[in-house]
């Protein structure tokens, strides 16, 4: 079991590309702390980091501060202690807009469509701060491609779709910016398992077309499944991390985190 | 019967005079769920404006929203940047009640100092003109006025629904925190949607002032009536308070007949228990309120 967080993926899916610029890590979280208001703090000096075209799922039980981590990722909160860098590049300073620019979209828990809007101006949302309507039109295409039911149900409510096709439009709509990497927070929540699958297979279309992924799930066993990384985090740290596929073989871990071991639930 | 299509035509005239007056009340509401007390003060000090606009440059009243218009879009701006945003989101709803209401008060007793409490009225050269129309004879003013709410409400549909800004501004009222992570600054736009609510001010007070005499508490005498439309069309949708206000006022105009213009005026009133008795999110309200 690795203690120490690995700096490059696992010879996982797409590792032949490069990342974009030199940074070993797209995105890196270095001893954050962080809280709400004057409560106690929920982040106690957490470590992440997400490397190109990988999927880091976070799992821990209720409370770990596991959203509270993507929403440092995202500059919706700003921490007391520690860094943020989006490769490379310190952006700790930086609000949701900027850090937007950056390369981080974050996919919030439960559902976010702009419900009252069509699917298209949910995803033409998604590009708000793009200027270039080449390059819009380019994403356009692009995500249609990715996420066919947004095509198929372009000119809908958003708020008419069902679960799993509202997660897809969220994706897609996240998409749109082009971004280094997504923060997904709980995209199972609400889903029943079939959908569930399903999610989790755009998860991984999504980092195979190029992005990098980092993935909050309470369904830490179906998440760890699909991810190439794992940290499990407890009361605010990160209580261990390494290969998804050696976190879920470890049986001590399976029984603590994991609702018992893999081959009592398969 | 011409008594009836009297009073039909000028039922809806006055409703497009309502919808204009009550759709930037409904709007405070649906992008910031502020409960704007001192619109109807706004409307007056619109009112004023132009009348002083008039009596002083010996133009047309009009021709004053060139100044109202952008004047109270700023602010707008600067009110809810400088005020509501102090608010606790917990209580701001309440409190945007109280915090208007002195706003309200305080207008009232500025237009008072500054105007005295004597009535005005707007001249204008076409004011005591009236053209038939269907077999009734329709006062110039009113049809003019109508057609400043409709012009009004057609660019206000416009701005919400074609632009830029009014996209981030609809997506804001459905879902704020995933509105800031497609990149909306989310203060920012409620800062100019309370902007674009006063600035229907502008327009309705002046279109307000083109047929009534205007004194400095005559707000009063509005706010009630533009909250009951609100509340029946369903707080914050646009089209439910157009829609409300349309049918508010045919019915106003037409009970005058039987019963007189006090008692028509209960019909706001009654509209309001039933709603809230029957149906109280409003008819266009909850979810559909978000459907411009």
């Amino acid at each position: 079991m690795a203690s120490e967080q690995p700096t490059s993926p696992a010879p996982e899916p797409g590792s032949e590309t490069a990342p974009r610029t030199g940074a070993a890590n797209l995105l890196e979280l270095n001893g954050i702390e962080a809280g709400y208001g004057r409560a106690a703090l929920v982040l106690r000096g957490l470590t992440v980091k997400v490397p190109p075209r990988t999927i880091v799922c976070l799992v821990g039980p209720n409370g770990a501060g596991k959203s509270t981590v993507l929403r440092v990722a995202s500059g919706m909160l700003t921490p007391r202690a520690g860094e943020v860098l989006v490769d490379g590049v310190d952006v700790t300073r930086q609000g949701p807009q900027e850090r937007l620019a950056s390369g981080l979209a974050h996919v919030l828990q439960g559902h976010s469509v702009f419900p009252e809007m069509t699917v298209e101006e949910n995803i033409r949302l998604g590009a708000y701060s793009v200027k270039d309507r080449a390059l819009v039109a380019e994403r356009t295409a692009f995500v249609k491609d990715l996420f066919p039911v947004v095509g198929e149900r372009w000119t809908s409510l958003a708020g008419l779709l069902s679960g799993g096709q509202q997660k897809q439009v969220e994706f897609a709509r996240s998409l749109m910016v082009d971004p280094k990497v997504v923060l997904l927070d709980e995209p199972s929540m609400g889903l029943d398992p079939k959908t569930t699958a399903a999610v989790f297979e755009q998860i991984v279309t999504m980092r195979d077309a190029g992005t990098a992924v980092l993935l909050v799930e309470q369904n830490a066993r179906r998440a760890l499944e699909t991810a190439d990384i794992g940290c499990v985090l407890d009361l605010g740290r990160l209580h261990i991390t390494g290969p998804a596929a050696d976190l879920l073989a470890d049986p001590e871990l399976s029984a603590l985190y994991l609702g018992g071991r893999p081959h009592e639930r398969t | 019967m011409s008594l009836f299509v009297q009073s039909l035509i000028l039922g809806i005239l006055l409703g497009g005079l309502y919808a204009l007056l009550a759709s930037g009340l409904t709007l405070y509401f649906g992008v910031m769920r502020v409960v704007q007390i001192a619109h109807s003060a706004f409307l007056i000090l619109a009112a004023y404006l132009a009348w002083f606009f008039a009596t002083r440059t010996g133009l047309d009243a009009l021709l004053s929203l060139v100044i109202t218009v952008p004047l109270f879009f700023v602010v707008g701006v600067g009110l809810q940047r400088l005020l509501i945003t102090r608010l606790k989101p917990a209580t701001l709803t309440m409190m945007s009640v109280l915090l208007t209401f002195a706003i309200a008060l305080i207008i009232e007793g500025m237009l008072g100092f500054v105007f005295t409490g004597v009535q005005r009225r707007i001249h204008f050269s076409y004011g005591s003109a009236s053209v038939p129309l269907f077999g009734a004879e329709v006062p110039v003013v009113k049809l003019v006025a109508f057609a400043l709410a409709v012009l009004a409400l057609g660019a206000l549909w416009l701005i919400l629904k074609k632009t830029g800004f009014g996209q981030a501004l609809r997506a804001t009222i459905q879902n704020k925190e995933a509105a800031q992570l497609v990149g909306i600054n989310t203060d920012r736009v409620a800062s100019y949607g309370f902007g674009l609510g006063l600035a229907t001010a502008a327009v309705g007070g002046t279109a307000l002032a083109m047929d009534a005499t205007i004194y400095p508490s005559l707000h009063w005498h509005w706010i009630g009536p533009l909250m009951a439309i609100i509340v029946v069309g369903g707080l914050g949708s646009v089209p439910g308070a157009a829609i409300a206000a349309m049918v508010l006022g045919i019915s106003q105009s037409l009970l005058q007949i039987p019963l007189g213009t006090t008692w028509a005026q209960t019909v706001f009133y009654v509209a309001l228990f039933v709603t809230l008795m029957v149906r109280p999110q409003g008819f266009f309200g909850g979810r559909l309120a978000q459907r411009f």
